[in-house]
């Protein structure tokens, strides 16, 4: 359920008066939140995450050996993430692989997959990069 | 898979190697409501409407670099033009409340907070003379306030006594920053139709048509344009003009994403893209390379305005069809310290005060931190801001001076600020005087093309 921005004004305004002289803005603060959650409509202000369609695209590049696939999908299992699809291409010595991850399955917000995908960049000795679709979509499709 | 592999390297390419990223997101906000009688009330409120709206701007716009994986080279805050809600201020009032800008910039985590500004090309208040006199004092007293004033506009003309005056505070403001390579000048900038949206720092400012608070974003990426010109190699100029826009039409696209999700996280409505090309002294990233690649041998060589201008235009056609948005600037700049392709041909003489002048007839802002000796005549200067303004004016486009009289500095020297503002050789000015040009004051009547109607 999601709150919209009157409902949510009328709660913080009752509670105001329930809390007569004794309302702080922390103790308002505080007792909104709780009538919120109790009343399961968190959705607005404590969505999990910020990704909104929550497909992110990893780019992985470098220098060629075994396990790097396994290294690379093995993290994102552990995280929950789920690969819509792949792609790979060897230039010589060299190593391009790309995916398309549904992380809103994870309960890891992007940012923390994030730092967990770059250690095992390091730990590979490869590069990896991953960004919300939106920006590829904003740059290649009109 | 949804997109094909070239574009999705395409995008790290940009982001990784050639310098792509979001030059600034500058928050605009509305200061008409803080004005007090009692002065210690007014800074009170403006230091708590600069929080209120400011204090999640650096994170929120931190963490949609990640999640784009684009960095957002400069998080700023631009305000209503000082002088107008505050236009019964003294000159020790002006610089009470820009101590408290400094302060709440300071407070926010911001590097710059511009608007200290007064919008005088028909003519001055009282309370803008004020605010114009404090501008030296408050630009050497604190760190982080920029400050602009316009001085002529093709509707009002050329208001010659505010050049004068603003000649003067140049020269000053050089003076009191002197120690520092006379770096307060870095900070102020002389307008001609100066808009009211441009998210540029330092000559942003948050105009009175504009609403409560808005978020507007400035994107870059003159290493892209320049690679990608490069890859096209020896193509002919139509098909030139192509290339540039199917780059300019990628970031403008990117930068629009960027924005929106900043000022979506702000809670904010999000205003424009300006779409202008800004360089930085990153090696590589520089408006003088792109002209080079072109094909003119430095800048300063014949064919360097064409080539400008060519690339200015494809800019603002892949922007415009880019985005819905498209405010501010929108053109190409042209600085010297900021860009080591300028740095290099202005200490080289290939590049003059005269042709850059020329050039910025056919881009946008102006002669930009051009540092001259510090014995410039304070007419000269007035001459040069009068020049500047007549393009402006007669091409009904906006033209800027941010003119550095290095003090104690004589042609040949350096000015060095490191970080963005960069390092700027002292090119020769012309010594020929216009005293008795610029003494007549007065004002420059508005040209023909102002009566549209």
């Amino acid at each position: 359920m999601k709150l919209k921005e009157e409902e949510l004004r009328k709660i913080t305004l009752d509670t105001i008066q329930e809390l007569g002289t004794g309302a702080t803005p922390e103790k308002v603060k505080e007792e909104v939140r709780r009538k919120i959650e109790s009343s399961g409509g968190g959705d607005f202000i404590f969505k999990k995450g910020d990704v909104s369609s929550g497909r992110v695209i990893l780019t992985s590049f470098g220098l060629n050996k075994p396990g790097i696939v396994a290294g690379v999908t093995k993290a994102l299992g552990d995280s929950n993430c789920d690969i819509q699809d792949l792609t790979q291409k060897l230039m010589g010595d060299f190593f391009t692989m790309i995916m398309i991850i549904d992380i809103s399955g994870s309960q890891k917000e992007l940012k923390q997959i994030q730092e967990e995908m770059s250690k095992v960049a390091d730990e590979l000795k490869i590069k990896i990069y991953l960004q919300h679709e939106d920006v590829f979509r904003y740059m290649h499709r009109i | 898979m949804p997109y094909e592999f070239e574009e999705i390297l395409e995008t790290i390419r940009m982001t990784e190697i050639e310098h792509f990223d979001i030059r600034t997101v500058t928050l605009g906000i509305s200061l008409r409501d803080c004005h007090d009688r009692n002065i210690e009330v007014t800074k009170q409120k403006i230091y708590d409407k600069i929080l209120h709206y400011g204090k999640n701007h650096v994170k929120n716009a931190k963490e949609v670099e990640s999640r784009f994986g684009i960095s957002i080279a400069n998080k700023r805050v631009s305000l209503t033009p000082i002088s107008i809600p505050f236009d019964s201020c003294s000159l020790e009032e002006y610089l009470e409340i820009a101590k408290t800008l400094d302060k709440a910039a300071e407070e926010i985590g911001i590097d710059y907070i511009a608007g200290y500004s007064a919008l005088v090309q028909k003519g001055m208040t009282n309370g803008e003379k004020e605010l114009i006199k404090s501008i030296p004092f408050a630009l050497s007293q604190t760190k982080r306030v920029c400050s602009s004033v316009n001085v002529a506009s093709t509707k009002a003309g050329i208001n010659m006594d505010a050049i004068r005056m603003m000649a003067d505070v140049i020269k000053q403001t050089a003076e009191l920053t002197k120690d520092r390579d006379s770096i307060g000048c870095a900070k102020l900038v002389v307008f001609a139709n100066a808009v009211e949206d441009n998210p540029f720092v330092a000559g942003a400012f948050h105009g009175i048509t504009e609403p409560e608070v808005v978020l507007n974003v400035g994107i870059s990426g003159p290493g892209v344009v320049l690679e990608a010109i490069k890859e096209a190699g020896n193509v002919d100029l139509q098909q030139l003009a192509e290339v540039i826009k199917k780059t300019i039409f990628k970031i403008t696209r990117a930068g629009e994403l960027m924005g929106r999700n900043v000022a979506e996280k702000n809670g904010v409505p999000f205003g424009i893209v300006d779409i202008s090309l800004a360089p930085t002294p990153a090696e590589g990233d520089s408006i003088a390379d792109i002209l080079k690649i072109m094909g003119v041998e430095d800048v300063g060589a014949p064919g360097t305005t064409a080539a400008l201008a060519m690339l200015n235009d494809a800019v603002k056609k892949a922007g415009l069809m880019a985005s819905s948005s498209v405010g501010g600037m929108s053109g190409a700049f042209i600085p010297v310290s900021e860009d080591q392709g300028m740095i290099r041909a202005a200490q080289s003489g290939n590049l003059s005060l005269e042709k850059l002048e020329a050039m910025t007839a056919v881009c946008s802002v102006g002669l930009d931190m051009i540092a001259v000796p510090g014995d410039t005549p304070a007419s000269t200067i007035a001459g040069i801001i009068s020049d500047e303004s007549a393009i402006g004016v007669i091409n009904d486009k906006t033209t800027a001076v941010r003119i550095i009289p290095a003090y104690g500095k004589k042609f040949g020297d350096f000015v060095d600020y490191g970080g963005l503002l960069g390092k700027a050789p002292i090119m020769e000015v012309r010594n020929l005087s216009c005293e008795n040009f610029v003494g007549r004051g007065g004002r420059i009547p508005a040209p023909m093309r102002s009566l549209t109607n």
